[in-house]
């Protein structure tokens, strides 16, 4: 199955230059239609109001973290199933291990390269 | 009986001049060391002129961070927008000299950081100075706010980024996801 790059991406970071970057980095891609939140709070809301094909979040935020945002968007009966890939400096194992079990598609250790992002894109939307 | 004893040898002692001027002595040697200490603390400078000198330079350091950041990336993103023709390579050259030049915050960062870790250094030896001088022992009891923020810290597992580069590397955690 193609990537369908027409497909709306969310991007949470609280740091504009990571949203920055990833947004470049999915331009590259060829990806356009990408918006993104500071948090896990904003994300939801955003998340409620249009269907996204693919989350890409950071774990360390306020007030909502990733995870927390990871959990309640599987607790969600109309979003539960939306691509979730994780993007985060939190690289210990507990970590991973726990984003796994709360039913994150992906998981990526920053610093991070365009090869790995696409690479995660791929196997978590089809390619 | 024991505790009686102990109470008319503690009076004679405390009727004794001499104990009590020895007693009194040491405590005026006692408080003199103190004030002593309390002065090479120099609370007044620290708190007046350090310590707003280091959220000052901290302040300096990120905003300078993020000037550079958000010039280095300006300069990227114009150069992948450029169109292919004949002014090409001339407009990468300005960018990149424009990347150069925002790469020079990294000499002015790494001075601000020196004096800030210049003052933390002569906070920390005037503390470890004066916490032995008044032989200072830390109060028991908890902190609420800082056992807050360690359980919240736990439960959502907010580890941050590890010493020396990530804990797990990207090749184990995709194995995971095999």
């Amino acid at each position: 199955m193609a990537l369908d790059l027409s497909m709306p991406i969310l991007v949470v970071d609280d740091y504009q230059t990571m949203v920055r970057i990833i947004r470049n980095l999915l331009k590259q891609l060829g990806f356009e239609d990408v918006d993104d939140a500071s948090d896990g709070t904003a994300a939801l809301a955003r998340l409620k109001g249009r269907k996204y094909g693919l989350v890409i979040s950071d774990w360390n935020m306020e007030p909502m973290t990733g995870y927390e945002l990871l959990r309640h968007v599987r607790a969600d009966e109309g979003l539960r199933t939306t691509p979730f890939i994780m993007v985060t400096a939190e690289s210990k194992t507990e970590n991973v291990i726990a984003a796994k079990k709360a039913g994150v598609n992906n998981y990526i250790v920053k610093p991070f390269n365009a090869a790995t992002l696409k690479s995660k894109i791929e196997a978590v939307c089809g390619a | 009986m024991r505790s009686t004893a102990s109470a008319r040898d503690a009076r004679s002692q405390t009727s004794n001049p001499s104990v009590m001027v020895k007693e009194l002595l040491d405590i005026a040697d006692y408080i003199s060391n103190l004030r002593d200490a309390i002065a090479l603390l120099r609370a007044n400078e620290l708190t007046r002129d350090r310590l707003p000198m280091v959220h000052e330079e901290l302040s300096e350091v990120v905003a300078a961070t993020a000037g550079a950041t958000d010039s280095i990336m300006g300069a990227a993103e114009t150069i992948l927008g450029l169109p292919d023709g004949p002014g090409y390579r001339a407009a990468v050259e300005a960018r990149i000299y424009d990347i150069f030049e925002a790469c020079a915050f990294q000499d002015i960062t790494g001075q601000r950081i020196g004096k800030v870790a210049e003052a933390m250094s002569q906070l920390e030896g005037r503390l470890a100075r004066f916490s032995s001088a008044v032989k200072a022992r830390d109060a028991s009891g908890i902190d609420e706010l800082e056992v807050d923020r360690r359980t919240r810290n736990e439960s959502l597992l907010l580890n941050g980024p590890q010493k020396g580069g990530p804990a797990t590397a990207q090749d184990a955690i995709d194995a995971l996801f095999a």
